[in-house]
């Protein structure tokens, strides 16, 4: 999905490419740090999707190289992670970004009388 | 996990993780599928789930991989070159490939008459292979002729 002309500069969506699950996982860990299992049930509840542990695992390592999350130090065997600042900013750019397309999309079906 | 059939194959599909993965998730990872199965989950989804993820993680490549990756494709393209050029330039490919012109004792110095070019048979090869040497006397010598 690109969005050309306002996901540039400090609003740049650098979450367009990274799968639903990076999204859901940025999502989940917006209100506090939590690990693999922790994970995997709040974004059961939040948004009805059942992650699996290796989509999980892929897209943990994908998000913390891009800095856009960082583990913490293990508790016990369990490695708690925490959204980074560059990950909260590219979370809010991404839900404006689809705030917007949602509107559009809503705007059009009223117009279309859909 | 109390089933061992479902910790053995949580296990395998694990094993199959590069082991750099292994060191940092390994034990983690052991521990969230059994508290998953814990939970009703499926051994098998959960195993399908951990191997797709190591497919994924041996074929995303890494920064520090970038390199070795190309060093590879241009490795096994020059010992895939190398093998077709020792196919080719083989003695033993050069001899089966003249045998059915010599023993017919019809090499084209003995050649009487307009000779027609035949594509399906050998013999040009071993013009190809001294051609790499002396391309023009060769390829005249062998397999070809003044009808083609």
């Amino acid at each position: 999905m690109r969005v050309s002309g306002r996901d540039d500069g400090a609003g740049r969506d650098v979450l367009r490419r990274v799968g639903e699950a990076s999204v859901l996982i940025l999502i989940s860990l917006a209100d506090g740090p939590k690990h693999g299992y922790a994970l995997i049930q709040d974004i059961r509840e939040l948004a009805d999707v059942e992650l699996g542990p290796g989509t999980l695992y892929g897209a943990l390592d994908r998000l913390e190289r891009l800095d856009l999350i960082e583990s913490l130090p293990a508790d016990d065997r369990r490695h708690p992670y925490r959204i980074t600042a560059p990950g909260a900013a590219a979370l809010r750019a991404h839900l404006d970004a689809l705030e917007r397309v949602s509107a559009a999309g809503r705007l059009r079906l009223r117009l279309g009388g859909v | 996990m109390d089933d061992p059939r479902a910790t053995r194959l949580v296990e395998r599909a694990l094993r199959c993780y590069p082991a750099r993965w292994r060191r940092r998730h390994g034990d983690e990872a052991a521990e969230l599928a059994a508290l998953l199965i814990r939970d009703g989950g499926s051994a098998g989804s959960i195993a399908l789930s951990f191997l797709a993820g190591a497919a994924r993680e041996w074929l995303t490549p890494r920064p520090g991989q970038r390199l070795s990756t190309a060093t590879c494709a241009l490795l096994i393209a020059a010992c895939a070159l190398s093998v077709s050029v020792v196919l080719v330039a083989s003695p033993a490919s050069a001899r089966a490939a003249l045998t059915p012109t010599r023993a017919k004792g019809a090499s084209t110095s003995q050649v009487r008459g307009p000779a027609r070019c035949r594509p399906g048979m050998a013999a040009p090869v071993p013009g190809l292979i001294r051609a790499m040497g002396q391309l023009p006397v060769i390829i005249w010598e062998d397999g070809h002729d003044r009808a083609c």
